[in-house]
């Protein structure tokens, strides 16, 4: 009989993977923000105070952090046991079934576009956006992490990523690069929140749940 | 233990070896060379220096280049041969601040006084000759020292028009012209300052006489002293270490000395505890500046930047920017006056295209717009799915 189901989306690994990435990213932008732009702190002897070193301390163990993140979600998109999804990130090379997802988004017709992949056409079309942001913050990231450690990987890292540097324009542009990318990671999470949400109610699916459990519900038989 | 030892052993021949050439070497020089027209440690007396300050000298400058304490007697043999080593000295597009900076400096330390000794064959602003008879003087030099004088430049070239935004001397010969001229017959050039370096101030934006760097002019390799102006120390450190071994130091990917350029200022700057503790000047002359804190929200670029500014400093080491209370404005790198600018403000205040807009401003108006859109969609979709629920 068919009824409305659960079925596994996400594996536990991506579910982590995600909230994990989630986290660094806020405190990423948070401490990111900081840096750009600090606040005195006032009070106190110079000697007992680390606030600019700390907010560094964390903003490079997140960025180390995001870091190893991504590179464990292309290690997934590729080679995941459960459901390895590089394709789906090309969902919107359907052009008929991304026009018909602009129509239904803009609400100007209620029919619903086709699930032929995991993600629909503007969904991977902005996950691949997003890929690419995370490859630029992190490149841009590592120099400027590199520029001021001298020694280990980080050096090592740096001078391979110095031609990166000199074609950007030397390390302030690779700095301010860095702050630009910043404000197209809170663009897109602000609209991949809402759309979670959207989804949530528009499809009854249990989009928001299933990055939790990993599951949605849709119609189908039992698995 | 044995890998240990083997390792010692390796750096000690090495080392040895290193002595052994740049023992030769100086020999070799002490033939092929012009005599001193003065001698150096005559020079120096007269000049007020003792012997234990040019000893002095003699220890930092061979910490400065990077060599081991072996190298002293050698350091100060090359000091004394410093005046022996024909120098042809260009100018092109620029100010002359370089050569102000290098032979006017207020303090006599041993490093203006080499420079005061430097044997210029050829320097516009310091050469009494004029007119046709400073042309002979570079063809003489270009002849007598061929492939043995050390040409250094002092300004951009510009391409514009077939160079003809610059032209200098009787015969009207562009600056590209005279650089080709000079330099194939140059043992080494070394390009003194941002302008030759990297362009400087006139090949900021629009650039319009399309100035460039000698290197990218002419396609060769150059040494490239990186500044607005460059520490007198990395010229003179420069020389003596093309005295000491008969080439030219390592050089980083931009060209610039790496015992000089080989890291950053911010972190060797004497500010950085109040960086790193989060005491910032605020503004000109506040409790900050007075207790001086670091300059990073007045615009200091020392994050950016690659020079020994901190480490040698100015004026025989009184001072440099950062220690007198302006932030650095990142004046070795590359293209500064574009990518540094706003100098007195952080770089994420960076404007695009004229005006006040920041990245910041812009990037909270999009955030506005996208958070007012998401509002209207939802607001519409609530109506329009409802409808269909109902249906
Ligand atoms: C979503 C990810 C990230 C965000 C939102 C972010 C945000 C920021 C922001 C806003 C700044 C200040 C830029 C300015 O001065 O205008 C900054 C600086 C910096 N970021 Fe990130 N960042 C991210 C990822 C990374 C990564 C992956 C790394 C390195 C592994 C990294 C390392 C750094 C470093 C080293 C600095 C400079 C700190 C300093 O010079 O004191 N960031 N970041």
């Amino acid at each position: 009989m068919e009824a409305i189901v659960p079925k596994k989306e996400w594996s536990a690994a991506m579910r982590i993977n995600h909230w994990a990435t989630a986290f660094a990213i806020v405190v990423l932008i948070v401490t990111g923000f900081y840096i750009a732009k600090p606040f005195t702190i006032g009070a106190g002897e110079t000697v007992d105070k680390f606030f600019m070193g700390s907010v560094r301390f964390w903003h490079i163990f997140c960025g180390v952090l995001l870091f190893f993140l991504f590179i464990w979600r292309i290690y997934m998109a590729f080679f995941s046991r459960f459901h390895a999804d590089w394709k789906d990130f090309f969902a919107w090379t359907d052009w008929k079934n991304f026009m018909k997802q602009i129509k239904f988004y803009l609400l100007i017709s209620n029919e619903k576009p086709e699930h032929n992949y995991l993600y629909g056409p503007l969904q991977a079309l902005a996950y691949m956006g997003l890929l690419f942001l995370l490859l630029l913050i992190n490149l841009t990231g590592l120099i400027l992490l590199g520029a001021g450690y001298d020694a280990g990987w980080t050096h090592l890292v740096y001078v391979a990523l110095k031609p990166f540097e000199t074609m950007m324009g030397g390390l302030a542009m690779v700095r301010w690069i860095h702050h630009i990318l910043t404000w197209c990671f809170i663009l897109f999470i602000v609209v991949h929140v809402y759309m979670a949400f959207w989804y949530d109610a528009v499809f009854k699916e249990g989009t928001i749940s299933s990055m939790i459990s990993g599951r949605v519900f849709r119609r189908g038989h039992n698995e | 233990m044995d890998g240990r030892s083997n390792y010692d052993e390796t750096i000690s021949r090495q080392y040895r070896e290193l002595i052994e050439h740049c023992k030769s070497h100086l020999e070799e020089m002490d033939d092929t060379l012009p005599e001193p027209v003065e001698d150096f440690q005559t020079l120096l007396q007269e000049r007020g220096i003792s012997r234990r300050s040019f000893l002095k000298w003699t220890s930092a400058t061979t910490a400065a280049l990077m060599l081991s304490p072996l190298f002293r007697p050698m350091v100060a043999k090359a000091a004394e041969q410093f005046s022996r080593l024909p120098v042809v000295w260009l100018h092109f597009a620029e100010c002359t601040g370089c050569s102000e900076a290098l032979l006017r400096s207020s303090y006599p330390n041993v490093d203006s006084i080499l420079l005061d000794t430097i044997s210029l064959e050829y320097h516009e602003t310091l050469m009494a000759a004029a007119g046709y008879q400073a042309e002979e003087n570079l063809e003489r030099a270009l002849h007598d020292f061929a492939g043995k004088f050390i040409c250094v430049i002092e300004g951009a070239l510009p391409k514009g028009m077939g160079g003809k935004y610059l032209t200098i001397g009787p015969k009207g010969k562009t600056g590209l012209e005279i650089a080709k001229e000079v330099t194939s017959k140059s043992a080494a050039v070394i390009c003194i300052g941002s302008c030759s370096s990297f362009g400087g101030v006139q090949a900021a934006k629009p650039n319009p006489t399309d100035a460039v760097s000698v290197g990218d002019a002419l396609g060769i390799t150059t040494v490239n002293l990186g500044g607005c102006p460059p520490n007198p120390a990395n010229f003179t450190g420069t020389l003596l270490h093309f005295l000491l071994f008969g080439a030219l130091p390592p050089l980083d990917s931009l060209g610039r000395p790496i015992w000089a350029y080989g890291k950053r200022i911010h972190d060797f700057c004497e500010r950085r505890p109040h960086y790193d503790a989060g005491e910032f000047v605020e503004e000109w002359g506040d409790r900050g500046a007075k207790k001086e804190w670091c300059l990073y929200k007045m615009g200091c670029k020392g994050p950016y930047t690659f020079a020994n500014c901190a480490k040698v400093r100015f004026n025989d080491g009184t001072s440099w920017p950062v220690m007198a209370g302006h932030g650095c404005m990142g004046c070795t790198e590359p293209g500064f006056w574009d990518t540094m600018a706003p100098y007195e403000k952080p770089i994420a205040d960076k404007t695009i295209g004229g005006g006040e807009k920041t990245v910041d401003k812009i990037g909270a108006v999009l955030t506005g717009v996208t958070v007012a859109g998401i509002a209207a969609h939802a607001g519409l979709s609530a109506i329009r799915h409802r409808e269909k629920d109902k249906e």
